[in-house]
C-alpha cells in the first residue's frame, strides 16, 4: 500500500499520539526500582530448552534402560525403525525448540511459529502412523491377546505418553512462566506437542501393539492431548501470580504418575 | 519505526541496563517511551490511562530484564509487554463496568472518547480539538474492533513488520495482514475515502 495511503498513515499517526506531547518522566516507583537495581544474569537462547529437555528425558531414558523392548522388536524392518525414530525425534526437537527457543535477534519464542511447527509435527506423525505402521506377523501383539479392547490398549498407551509429557510440561511451564506475555496458548501447544512426541518416541520402542488404529489413536492422540493440555494450561500459569504453587502442584502430580 | 541502527542501539542500551547501569535505563526510556505511549494511547484511547500503563510497562520490563537475551532487539519485546499491560487494563475496565453500586444499580465506568476527554464533560469550545482529519481518524479508529485496531496501529502507525506485529500480539502473520487490511478498508469507508489500489 502506498501513494494515497501515506496521507492516511500520517493522519493515523497524529490521531494516535505520534508527535504528541512527550511522555511523563519515570514514576517514583520506577525510579526507586531502578536506583536500587543490581546486575542481572540474562537468559541464553537455548538455556530453557536445554533445561526442559534434560529434565524430561530422564524418565524415558530410565524406561528404555529398564526395558523390556516390544515383543516384535527383532522382526521390525530396520528402515522403518530408523524412519519412526527420526520422525518422532524430529517432531519432539522441533516442537520443543519452537516453544522455548526465540529466533535469533528475538527475546521471546514466536507464538505463530510455535503453533505452526506443532500442527505440522502432529499432522506428519498422524499420516505416518496411518499409512506406515508396520506389523510383524506372529510377533506383534493384538490387544485381544491381553484380553483388552482397542480402547483399553489406547488408555494404557495414552497413560504412558502422559507420564512422559507431564514432566516436560511442568518444567516447561516454569521455564516459560515469564516469557509468554501473549500467545501462551500457541506456545503451550508446541510445548505439549514436543512433550507428547517424546512419549510417542518411547512407545516406538516399548509398545507391543502394532495396529495403525492403536498408534494413531493413542500415540499420536496422546501427543494431541498433551498439546491441548499445554495450550490450555500455559496461558493460565504464565499469568497466574501463584505460578510457582501451580507448577509445584503439577510436579507432585507428575511424581505420582511416574511412580505408578 | 525500527531500523537496524536503532535496534542495535536499543540492544546495546538494554545490555548495559541488565548490567545495572541506571543511565542506560534512562536512555532506554527516552528512546522508547514516546512510541510505547503512542501505542498505548491508540489502544486505550485515553492518554491518562496510557501514561499509567506506560509506567507499568517499564516496571514490568525492569522486573523481567533477566529474561532478556543479550544481543536481541528489545523493541518488539517491550511492545509485547506493553500490549499485555494494555490487554490487562482493558479487561480490568470491562470488569469494573459491571460492578454493582450500593442500590444494586450497575455503576457505569465514566465513558471517555478516544481522545481521553470524558464523554459527559463539555469543555470550553476553545479547548476542543479542531474538526480536523486527525479527529476524524480518531473517531473512526474507536469504531474498529480491538484486534483490527491493534494490527493497524502496529503496522501502519508504528511501522512494525508483520512478523513483529504477530509476535507483539501473539497472533499469526496472516491474521495480522488480514486484520490490518480490514481495518484499513473500514477506516476508509468511515472516512468516506475511496480505496486506492
Amino acid at each position: 500500500m502506498s501513494g494515497g495511503n501515506d496521507f492516511d498513515d500520517r493522519v493515523l499517526g497524529e490521531a494516535t499520539g505520534v508527535g504528541a506531547p512527550p511522555p511523563p518522566a519515570p514514576s517514583g516507583d520506577l525510579l526507586r526500582a531502578v536506583d536500587g537495581m543490581k546486575p542481572v544474569r540474562t537468559r541464553s537462547r537455548f538455556g530453557a530448552a536445554a533445561a526442559v529437555a534434560l529434565a524430561g528425558l530422564v524418565g524415558p531414558v530410565i524406561a528404555l534402560a529398564r526395558g523390556p523392548f516390544r515383543r516384535d522388536w527383532p522382526g521390525l524392518p530396520v528402515g522403518w525403525v530408523i524412519a519412526a525414530v527420526m520422525l518422532w525425534g524430529v517432531a519432539f526437537a522441533a516442537s520443543l525448540v519452537a516453544a522455548l527457543v526465540p529466533r535469533r535477534g528475538d527475546v521471546l519464542p514466536a507464538p505463530s511459529r510455535a503453533s505452526r511447527v506443532a500442527a505440522v509435527a502432529m499432522a506428519g506423525l498422524a499420516v505416518f502412523a496411518l499409512f506406515a505402521t508396520v506389523d510383524v506377523p506372529g510377533l506383534s501383539m493384538q490387544p485381544a491377546e491381553r484380553g483388552w479392547s482397542l480402547f483399553d490398549s489406547c488408555v494404557h498407551c495414552i497413560g504412558t505418553v502422559a507420564k512422559v509429557a507431564v514432566v516436560f510440561l511442568v518444567v516447561g511451564f516454569v521455564a516459560l512462566r515469564r516469557l509468554v506475555p501473549v500467545g501462551g496458548a500457541r506456545v503451550g501447544m508446541a510445548l505439549g506437542a514436543g512433550a507428547g512426541a517424546m512419549g510417542g518416541l518411547l512407545l516406538v520402542f516399548i509398545c507391543p501393539f502394532a495396529s495403525a488404529a492403536h498408534v494413531v489413536l493413542s500415540h499420536v492422540g496422546g501427543m494431541v492431548l498433551a498439546s491441548i493440555a499445554g495450550a490450555l494450561l500455559l496461558p493460565a500459569i504464565a499469568r497466574s501470580r501463584t505460578a510457582t504453587a501451580t507448577a509445584i502442584t503439577l510436579a507432585l502430580l507428575a511424581l505420582v504418575l511416574v511412580g505408578q | 519505526m525500527s531500523t537496524e541502527p536503532e535496534a542495535r542501539e536499543a540492544a546495546e542500551v538494554m545490555a548495559r541496563y541488565c548490567r545495572g547501569d541506571a543511565a542506560a535505563f534512562h536512555r532506554l526510556y527516552a528512546l522508547l517511551a514516546p512510541r510505547i505511549l503512542a501505542y498505548l494511547t491508540g489502544l486505550l484511547g485515553d492518554r491518562a490511562a496510557a501514561e499509567d500503563a506506560l509506567q507499568l510497562t517499564f516496571l514490568k520490563v525492569h522486573e523481567a530484564r533477566s529474561s532478556y537475551v543479550l544481543g536481541a532487539n528489545p523493541i518488539p519485546w517491550i511492545y509485547t509487554i506493553a500490549h499485555r499491560t494494555c490487554l490487562d487494563e482493558i479487561r480490568k475496565r470491562k470488569r469494573s463496568r459491571v460492578r454493582l453500586g450500593k442500590g444494586d444499580e450497575p455503576t457505569a465506568e465514566p465513558a471517555a472518547h478516544i481522545t481521553g476527554v470524558a464523554a459527559d464533560v463539555h469543555p470550553d469550545p476553545a479547548d476542543q480539538p479542531d474538526p480536523s482529519a486527525a479527529a476524524g481518524a480518531l473517531a473512526a479508529l474507536a469504531k474498529l474492533p480491538d484486534n483490527q485496531r491493534q494490527a493497524l496501529i502496529l503496522t501502519k502507525v508504528h511501522g512494525r513488520s508483520i512478523a513483529d506485529a504477530a509476535m507483539i500480539t501473539g497472533s499469526t502473520p496472516g491474521a495480522i495482514k488480514q486484520r490490518a487490511h480490514r481495518a484499513y478498508v473500514t477506516l476508509r469507508q468511515i472516512l468516506g475515502r475511496k480505496e486506492l489500489a
